[in-house]
């Protein structure tokens, strides 16, 4: 026992050894890359993940409209169930249920929006901070303004100060809490949250941002102007039409352009755009082989640069459209400035300002124009007159832009009358104007898990 | 955590003062007649006389009594039980040597938790032990791959991992890790599994309830095998022995794969380009491939071929069977060889222990894998009390790849069934890969490189080699402190390194492809390679370290029929990993050269155009998990018949996110057994021993990559912003847990008079809770359609029973048996918000159903209602009325409430049966595996797959045709244009569902002995020759398509048969 001491230290020894220092050495990340999200650099990163926040636009307007059309075989080609039963306006089952779709996008976004501004919270804005601070604010907000426009576009009736308040709007989260139960909001409460999302993003966004991946004060106007002609609320959009284009780089001359490019309008050259974003790809739009109408290629004058710049014949007989302002083969669904025109001079026209509608209209024009071929400047006598000239410019400057359906559906409430019709096989498929399948359905695993309303087709 | 070190320190110091006062001391040791081993665990009591004692690991056994002469009885399992007459006062080690019962079954009777080595008869849990011999039974090159079917509880699952998983009795989570815990002596093995050799093992043991296990803790949920590798003892002269086998590898069947034929599969493409379903295709501007069938077509179409000569060329295609191209000129006969060497020795103070192995495989794609192990270890004993032991595992091995095996050659999609790797000369043969053939003939008129693509050259230019090399080293203490009391240290440390290198250099069609797409050919100057010619080189260099450092104090004594062993200590744990990839474009080997690309801009596409960036192989990894732990363990054992046990264990780990405070978990258990053979109503029974074992406890399951917070993860630099980007990698997950498993174990172990039959019946009842699981959530949440979560608990009812049997002796001629039965099937006892939808599980990987009262993977069908008489459109009830609504019939209306329910996924019963028959020097033993209880969904023509992807089935030929047919077959006609939702139907209806249950003849192994004293011309003391055949393939299964059911992938094919031919000798 003369050495117990020296025993009984070896025991403590022993016990010790292993738990010494062990809050420290727990402390260690499992995964280097790892982060809690809680510096403004986390929160840009997050919103800078292109992949989902700049990619992910919602097809399925352009799917439902009628920009493009498919060939009897291309139509039996199609390899997915919910694209072809939603080319020919089916009433349910449109929309994947088993895989990613666009209600999953949005609200994917829209998450990762509140979880910055839930984030922002808990970091005081300082001196030092600030301009970071409200940028990343500002970009947050827009994400979720634009997401939720989107949305509406597709799943909401048109807003309409009738009966905008009990209308069947988009359930609005405003919280990272998943548990949180969807209930649908009102249309007039969807559209508040969007034009107020997007005013206050327009507040803190910076006029000049880092990258055309990132929303600036020009973009959040430019949805702005869009949002309010969705709500065909003309001198509101008019405004933010004309406070974008004030701060926009001007439009891009056509005549600069390299016909002999496979994608003329390349990313370098391309000023006119504001904020990039991308429609989701899908196979049905497959930029590859699309077949753009023969009547709206054929509305393409000679000398309108637009006509050899855009389009490239199809083996079909039809011709393709390679004029995306993704400078590729995506469809561009972002914000650009000749839509912001064409919203300035719709808008001008509609409060019969003409001749400063008409304006705007060969602004555009003379740069879609060949220089060494004299261009007749556009003129209308009526409202009526420098609509129909403006609409028609319309559609053929913004093919594939996801911006078809909203105009169908909103010209159709100004008494347009446009009915679309698809044919395969002789068989006719009709969605007559203003049918109840201009709202689209939720996805029906949405509904099911919810409870929610589905709308009425 | 401090009251626990306070406690075991308290009740050291009580069993140290319990230090009996005696007046005379007996020493001794007993060793086994086989091999002069020690016996450890042997019972050692008085006859007349309260007394008992227990040799330790090396056979020694001291006893301090009050009287000078006395008798002993020395028993021990599987050994003739002794009497001694001893007398204290003679002062001299009293040697006892056992005789084994039955020479030819063998017994590991000590089994190894990795904190402790204990004897059965003293514990208990629940283990169970493969020996040496049974485990060299099989030649595999692993030494989980010799686990499987030998095992008892233990079974390889197919269901859930295609590649197969082992499994200690059946499911114990839903989401969480499945494989159990690998402990390599003392400690868990952190590199791969493939490092070590086989020939180091002697034996292996399965910790399979809470009481075995739970010492593990957090991460034993699974179950723990330790494998223990060959030591050597003091005082032992040096052996050597070696071991040298090849294995031949038969080329593997490829007709098992239901593939489509080559004029059926014409047939459809003649079918579809009639359709028109090309027709977009050829116009595509990315140029998509097209078949040559279908260019023929065209041709004909476009009058410039004549429907003769189409149908000439229709005639050759169709005679030719991919299967056949694969098979003549991809698969060779394989062939693995092993050599291994072993050396140990002992002295008074020293032992130590050298062994060697070498592998050199050639597989039957000849991919080449070779290995080297080394292990080295040594004790040393300085002073009487102090051990001190070091030992070092190295192992280097490279794996190189080989040829494409069936399956792997894509062209743009599924390869088609007509393709030709070479002409009737040997010549390679171009097919079609991504592009028209005629495009890429004639772009860039000559001067962009070669397009095409040569199956039979393409291998020859990809070069995928991993080196690995990874060092174990271990050193420990053990120190004696006072009697019975010894303190342990040990530290490992483990580092292994893995490097894949995989050029694919300029001549390979991966190089030559992105070249060309990047390659600009401005008119009237040079070519321009935004992409370098020359190879691409991807490197991954994986780094992985682990420390190890455990402290632990035992306590082992034993006095007038009370026996104590406890063990307290903690340890840490950490295992770190890196991994650093690099892609070199324009690389050149032989003079080490490499080009630069510009990540930054976009380049267009030469085919069509399109814009893209060029890709950055460029990633950074780095992992750390870490655990510290604290655990105690303890029996008791009075008179030799009554143990009660117990331990606890509490672990913390750095689970990101969670305060420090809520990482430490506590994991118990508790137990009893019952020597009844040992008791005096049981004498004479049929039984010679008989023991009573009853469990409770739990242990705990984790997976680090969970975190309770919201985490994101930096996934790159994005191109565009440019700054770094991230994705969110967890949601904020407050309750987020471990897994906890408790487990109640009654078992019983028995022995009949001569040994003729041993084994054990155990039943188990497994409590699984806060199991994670996939909670369904409403993805307007924004964070998808599920959630992780502690969303499941199951509990499940099992019964393990292993019997060997001495069947019959006949003199020379023994026949022995060995039956491993197991049944577990596990139900669901809750499962969070499981609403999704059905569609989603009826698919042919089996998919977790987590219906409440059926198990975690169930299979289910859609309700079948025949094919329709006029279309052949299969049929379904909504409702309760036939339905051929398929987006209705496969939709979110449809519950489990509408399907059937079939049965497990998994198997519900399993096990295998050995025989052994031996005459002389020869023994030949055969052993059957079989799973039943269980259901799968067979494969078949799913007709959109068909068209978008080229994927057939040999059902096509069967399908429905004509009205009538539907009377003959489930197979739906096909249509076009195909609905996914009509395949979805027909792929999840019930037609489709077979019983898994089958019986497969696992291996045969021959072995010849020869031993010296029998064969005087022998150089050396005994040599063993040895013959094996493994696979050998299935005896019975119930599917009538005789499909295997541990193989049902789509390209999935049987393990070839393998013979080997082996010598084992034993040197000295």
């Amino acid at each position: 026992m003369i050495n117990l001491n020296k025993k009984l230290a070896v025991i403590c020894f022993i016990c010790c050894i292993g738990l010494l220092g062990c809050k420290k050495y727990l402390e260690e990340k499992t995964n280097g890359k790892l982060a809690v999200p809680t510096e403004l650099e986390d929160f840009q990163a997050l919103m800078d993940n292109v992949g989902t926040i700049n990619s992910s636009g919602i097809s399925a307007a352009e799917i439902s409209a009628d920009d493009y059309v498919l060939t009897d075989e291309e139509f039996d080609a199609l390899t997915d169930d919910y694209e072809r039963r939603m080319n020919i306006w089916e009433k349910d089952y449109i929309f994947s249920t088993d895989t990613y779709n666009s209600w999953r996008y949005v609200y994917n976004s829209i998450y990762t929006a509140n979880t910055v501004l839930i984030g922002l919270g808990k970091i005081p804005r300082s001196h030092n901070n600030s301009l970071t601070w409200d940028n990343v604010k500002g970009q947050a907000l827009f994400i979720r303004g634009n997401n939720l426009l989107d949305a509406a576009i597709i799943w909401c009736p048109l807003f309409d100060q009738a009966s905008a308040s009990t209308d069947l709007g988009l359930p609005l989260r405003m919280s990272t809490d998943f548990n949180e139960i969807s209930k649908r909001s009102s249309v007039q409460q969807t559209y508040d949250q969007i034009i107020s999302d997007l005013i206050a993003a327009a507040a803190k966004l910076p006029v000049v941002s880092l990258s055309k991946h990132r929303p600036s004060k020009a973009a959040a106007y430019g949805l702005l102007a869009r949002a309010y002609l969705a709500m065909r609320n003309y001198p509101q959009a008019y405004l933010y039409a004309d406070s974008c284009s004030l701060l926009s780089d001007g439009l891009m001359d056509f005549n600069d352009l390299d016909l002999k490019l496979k994608y003329p309008i390349t990313i370098n050259q391309n000023k006119e755009t504001i904020y990039v974003r991308y429609l989701k790809s899908s196979s049905i739009l497959n930029p590859t082989k699309i077949n753009i109408p023969t009547v709206l290629y054929n509305s393409f004058e000679t000398g309108d640069l637009r006509k050899d710049l855009f389009f490239t014949p199809n083996a079909n007989g039809y011709y393709n459209f390679k004029g995306s302002y993704t400078g590729s083969d995506g469809h561009f669904s972002g914000v650009a400035l000749n839509e912001i025109y064409l919203i300035k001079a719709e808008c001008l026209a509609r409060a019969n300002q003409i001749s400063q509608s008409m304006n705007v209209l060969n602004e555009l024009l003379l740069k879609r124009w060949d220089k060494t071929k004299t261009y007749v400047s556009q003129n209308a006598d009526s409202e009526q007159a420098a609509l129909s000239l403006i609409l028609k410019q319309r559609r053929m400057e913004l093919i594939m832009r996801g911006l078809r359906w909203l105009d169908i559906r909103r010209l159709n409430k100004e008494g347009a009358g446009i009915s679309l019709k698809r044919i395969y096989h002789h068989k006719e498929y009709i969605l007559p104007a203003n049918d109840l399948r201009f709202v689209l359905p939720i996805p029906e695993d949405v509904i099911a898990i919810s409870g929610m309303e589905q709308n009425k087709r | 955590m401090i009251n626990l070190k306070i406690l075991s320190f308290n009740l050291l110091c009580v069993f140290a003062s319990l230090n009996v006062l005696a007046q005379y001391k007996l020493t001794g040791r007993v060793i086994s007649a086989t091999d002069s081993s020690p016996l450890y665990g042997v019972s050692v009591e008085g006859v007349g006389i309260s007394l008992t004692a227990m040799p330790n690991s090396e056979g020694y056994f001291v006893i301090y009594t009050k009287a000078q002469r006395y008798t002993l009885k020395f028993s021990h399992v599987g050994y003739v039980t002794k009497i001694l007459t001893v007398n204290a006062l003679d002062n001299k080690q009293l040697l006892v040597v056992l005789e084994p019962l039955n020479q030819h079954l063998e017994e590991v009777n000590i089994v190894s938790s990795g904190y402790q080595k204990l004897p059965k008869e003293r514990l208990t849990g629940s283990f169970s032990t493969i020996g040496t011999k049974k485990f060299n039974e099989q030649v595999g090159v692993t030494v989980l791959s010799r686990l499987e079917g030998v095992a008892n509880g233990l079974f390889t699952d197919r269901t859930t991992s295609a590649s197969g998983l082992l499994m200690v009795r059946g499911l114990g989570t839903i989401r969480g890790p499945k494989g159990p815990l690998i402990v390599l002596d003392n400690f868990p093995y952190e590199g791969s599994l493939d490092n070590l050799n086989p020939n180091d093992v002697e034996s292996v043991t399965i910790l399979k309830d809470a009481a075995a296990s739970s010492i593990w803790g957090a991460r034993a949920g699974n179950g723990v095998i330790v494998i223990t590798t060959k030591k050597s003892n003091f005082n032992e002269a040096v052996k050597i022995d070696f071991n040298i086998n090849a294995t031949i590898i038969a080329k593997p069947d490829l007709f098992y794969i239901k593939q489509m034929s080559s004029p059926d599969f014409i047939e459809v493409e003649e079918f579809l380009f009639s359709k028109g379903k090309y027709t977009a295709e050829f116009n595509a501007a990315n140029k998509p491939g097209q078949t040559p069938i279908v260019e023929l077509l065209l041709q004909k179409q476009n009058n410039q071929l004549s429907q003769a000569s189409y149908d000439a060329a229709k005639l050759q295609f169709s005679a030719i069977d991919i299967r056949n191209e694969y098979n003549k000129y991809m698969y060779a006969a394989g062939l693995n060889q092993q050599y291994a060497l072993n050396i140990k020795g002992g002295e008074k103070k020293h032992k130590w222990n050298i062994s060697t192995g070498y592998d050199r495989n050639y597989s039957t794609l000849n991919d080449r894998y070779n290995r080297f192990t080394a292990h080295l270890k040594h004790s040393y004993q300085p002073v009487k009390d102090l051990d001190l032991s070091v030992g070092l595992l190295y192992t280097q091995s490279r794996n190189t790849s080989g040829r494409p095996g069936y399956g792997s050659i894509l062209s743009r999609s599924v390869l088609y069934p007509y393709a030709r790797f070479a002409d009737d000369f040997g010549n390679p043969l171009s097919i079609m890969k991504l592009y028209r053939t005629g495009y890429i003939e004639t772009a860039g008129n000559g001067k962009l490189l070669d397009w095409k693509y040569y199956p039979l050259e393409d291998y020859k230019h990809m070069s995928n080699i991993q080196s690995l090399s990874d060092i174990l080293i271990n050193a420990g203490a053990s120190y004696q402190i006072f009697k019975g009391i010894s303190a342990d240290l040990k530290y490992q440390y483990e580092r292994q390194y893995t490097d894949i290198k995989n050029l694919r250099d300029e001549q390979s069609f991966f190089a030559r492809d992105l070249i060309n797409q990047y390659t600009q050919l401005p008119v009237g100057q040079p070519i321009k390679y935004i992409i370098p010619k020359g190879g691409i080189l991807d490197v991954s260099n994986a780094f992985m370290e682990s420390n190890n450092l455990r402290g632990q104090l035992n306590y082992n004594n034993s006095w007038n029929g009370h026996e104590i062993n406890f063990i307290a200590g903690a340890e840490r744990r950490e295992a770190k990993s890196n991994v650093e990839q690099n892609r070199t474009y324009g690389y050149n080997g032989e003079i080490l050269t490499y080009g630069n690309v510009d990540y930054l801009t976009t380049y267009p596409s030469f085919i069509t155009g399109a814009s893209g960036y060029i890709e950055d192989g460029r990633s950074f990894q780095k992992n750390a998990n870490r655990f510290v732990s604290a655990f105690a363990n303890g029996s008791y054992t009075y008179d030799g018949k009554y143990t009660v046990s117990a331990s606890a264990r509490r672990d913390a780990s750095n689970l990101f996110g969670l305060d420090t405070n809520d990482q430490w978990n506590p994991f118990w258990s508790a137990g009893l057994s019952w020597d009844l053979s040992k008791e005096s109503f049981l004498e004479n029974n049929v039984f010679s021993y008989l023991r009573l074992r009853a469990t409770y406890g739990f242990s705990g399951n984790i997976d680090q990559s969970m975190t309770a917070v919201t985490t994101i993860r930096y996934a790159g630099t994005s191109i565009h912003t440019p700054a770094p980007y991230a994705v969110f990698n967890n949601y904020y997950n407050p309750a987020l847990k471990w897994e906890r498993l408790g487990m109640l174990n009654i078992g019983v172990d028995f022995t009949t008079k001569n040994s003729r039959l041993t084994g054990s019946i155990e039943y188990f009842h497994k409590k699984g809770t806060d199991l994670f699981g996939y909670a369904e959530i409403d993805y307007t949440g924004g964070i998808g359609s599920t959630i992780l979560k502690n969303a499941a608990s199951t509990k499940g009812n099992g019964i393990d029973l292993e019997l060997n049997s001495s069947n019959l002796t006949i003199q020379e001629f023994r026949w022995s048996t060995n039956l491993n039965l197991s049944y577990f099937r596990d139900i669901v006892v809750s499962y969070l918000n499981n609403s999704q939808s059905v569609s989603a599980v009826l698919t042919n990987n089996a998919a977790i159903t987590g219906v409440v009262g059926n198990p975690a993977y169930g299979i289910y069908s859609y309700k079948w209602g025949g094919l329709d008489h006029l279309t052949g459109n299969p049929q379904g009830y909504l409702n309760g009325e036939l339905s051929t609504n398929y987006s209705k019939l496969t939709g979110s209306n449809i519950t489990y409430n509408d399907l059937n329910y079939h049965g497990s996924a998994v198997p519900t019963f399993y096990g295998s049966l050995g025989n052994t028959l031996i005459y002389k020097d020869f023994s030949l033993s055969a052993r059957f595996m079989f799973k039943m209880g269980y259901y799968f969904r067979k494969r078949t023509i799913l007709y959109n797959d068909l068209f978008s992807s080229g994927r057939g089935h040999a059902d096509y030929r069967n399908r429905w045709q004509h009205p009538g047919d539907e009377l003959n077959t489930d197979i739906p006609s096909m249509i076009y244009p195909g609905t996914n939702a009509r395949d979805n139907f027909y792929k999840g209806s019930e037609v489709l569902v077979r019983k898994g249950d089958h019986i497969r003849l696992q291996y045969i192994n021959f072995a010849y002995q020869m031993n010296k004293n029998k064969y005087k011309f022998l150089p050396v003391k005994s040599i063993s020759l040895y013959a094996n055949i493994a696979n050998v393939g299935l005896i019975w299964t119930a599917n009538k398509e005789k499909t295997d059911p541990d193989y049902l992938g789509e390209n999935a094919l049987k393990p070839s048969r393998t013979f080997s031919l082996g010598i084992r000798a034993d040197m000295n």
